[in-house]
């Protein structure tokens, strides 16, 4: 009698934690992160175009690769400035520790419903401190995000798909902020026309790089697809 | 009036101070290059500092490109300077030598005389120009090779290199009627003054008041659209990103009519004055 109400005790706290955790993380994100989650290597032929009032730069173009649990690498024949923040469209260090997600219900873009959570990590590892993930549940893809991080301050991503299949975007729109400048004023022309005091009450400046992504190569598992 | 202005760039040719211009120009660009290639990544790394926090940079900005840039600034004063030394001597070398009394013996026409003095030293100008823009693209990109640009004019600007290439290309060609214009004055200056320790000290003197008169900010009062040394200043034009092509044709059209004037005015003085 005593074994059975061990094992009755046993099992129902087993079931009851484990369908507290299912709760805690929204299985619509779980079925996208499922689909990122397969992509173990992708490249790419890419795109920046840059929209700041304070940088003019003509459109660069770049090779991204992907490899799963490896920092991005680029290759350009260009200068180019990559955005530090953003690039991870497989969002795996998003989903890289322990989390839990809040609906916070649904969200009109562009004329179509997408539903919306916060995820919130669990650990303390986590760079971020929370996001917003704006989902087409429909496709199982992310629409949009909105990343506060802990040290680096927050950033928006915006996706564009070019078909109703892929999971990865053709179209990424990155909003980012940077400090006020500052400028060694040696460098500067001579009719560069310095507007000091509207410099030092700026705080930040804020703009987004388009990129452009076109001939993915992804790799699932051992096989390859575009 | 042909033997004569070849007479003028025979003189121009053997005198060892059209060397030391030259040879200074070059020595000049030495230097820049040897600074940049010693002190250069840091400053660019200086100047990226805000881009660090939000980008990864791939590529080089410290290259052929930049360098050109940075030789290209100094047409504000230093190439100026130089230009004004040595075209100044052209005529107080001959007063000083008396060789002037020489010329006149012979019937040469006064005008004529002082006419191709004006047209050797604009050619040794633009010769002077010529060999900074040949040597400059060529020191920088055989030591830095080529490379996107980037100049901060209100915004960071960057240009392709072949982009860049043209607008350097442009800004030279720009510069170089500036130069005209800073040798044609030293040239009446020499007329004027005919002593030449008291026309390079008036030179440099004028052009620390240019330079002094391009900080001002005049707004938008025709002051300072038509000031020359507003005007010298067109060939910064060509690094906005997109080319103000107006403002570039007036400036320096502008500055052409400075120089015919002042050129008109100086052919004035020297003939209605004696040449003793």
């Amino acid at each position: 009698m005593k074994h059975i109400m061990y094992t009755l005790y046993f099992f129902g706290t087993f079931f009851s934690c484990t369908s507290a955790f299912a709760q805690q993380v929204d299985s619509d994100l779980l079925a996208i992160k499922e689909r990122l989650d397969a992509i173990i290597a992708y490249q790419a032929d890419m795109s920046l175009d840059i929209h700041a009032d304070f940088i003019k730069m003509p459109t660069k173009y770049a090779t991204v690769t992907y490899t799963k649990d490896q920092p991005l690498q680029f290759s350009s024949d260009d200068f180019i400035l990559i955005p530090k923040k953003g690039l991870d469209v497989t969002m795996s260090q998003l989903f890289e520790h322990p989390f839990i997600t809040v609906n916070r219900g649904f969200e009109k873009q562009n004329g179509k419903t997408y539903k919306v959570v916060n995820v919130i990590p669990n650990d303390d590892k986590s760079d971020y401190s929370i996001a917003k993930i704006v989902m087409d549940t429909v496709m199982t893809r992310i629409v949009s995000t909105e990343i506060h991080t802990k040290k680096e301050g927050s950033f928006t991503l915006q996706m564009t798909y070019s078909d109703k299949t892929t999971i990865l975007p053709e179209q990424l729109e990155i909003f980012f902020e940077m400090e006020r400048l500052r400028l060694p004023f040696n460098f500067l022309g001579k009719n560069a026309e310095i507007d000091r005091k509207k410099m030092r009450s700026q705080e930040s400046q804020s703009g987004s790089i388009i990129l452009m992504f076109k001939d993915y190569k992804i790799k699932y598992g051992s096989s390859v697809s575009r | 009036m042909r033997a004569l202005f070849w007479a003028e760039l025979f003189k121009l040719c053997k005198q060892r101070r059209t060397y030391y211009a030259l040879g200074a120009i070059l020595v000049m660009e030495i230097i820049i290059l040897f600074s940049a290639y010693y002190q250069g990544r840091s400053f660019i790394d200086l100047l990226l500092t805000n881009f660090k926090e939000t980008f990864y940079f791939e590529g080089n900005l410290l290259n052929g490109n930049l360098l050109v840039y940075v030789i290209l600034n100094t047409l504000w004063f230093h190439l100026p300077l130089l230009l004004m030394i040595i075209i100044s001597g052209l005529l107080t070398a001959e007063y000083k030598d008396g060789t002037l009394q020489t010329v006149f013996l012979q019937p040469v026409h006064k005008l004529k005389f002082i006419a191709c003095k004006y047209l050797a030293a604009i050619l040794f100008t633009l010769v002077s120009v010529l060999f900074l823009m040949i040597t400059a693209f060529g020191l920088s990109y055989l030591i830095f090779g080529q490379g996107d640009l980037i100049v901060y004019l209100d915004t960071f600007n960057f240009y392709e290199p072949h982009d860049a290439f043209h607008r350097l290309i442009w800004a030279f060609f720009s510069g170089s009627v500036t130069m005209v214009f800073y040798t044609v004055v030293s040239l009446t200056m020499a007329i004027c003054f005919k002593d030449a320790t008291i026309t390079w000290i008036v030179a440099a003197f004028f052009l620390i008041v240019s330079s002094l008169l391009i900080r001002i900010d005049y707004g938008d009062s025709l002051f300072g659209k038509v000031l020359y040394a507003k005007l010298g200043e067109s060939w910064q034009y060509f690094f906005h990103f997109e080319i103000p092509w107006q403002p570039i044709i007036i400036n320096n059209g502008l500055l052409i009519v400075y120089s015919i004037l002042v050129m008109a005015l100086g052919m004035l003085i020297f003939t209605k004055n004696d040449i003793s």
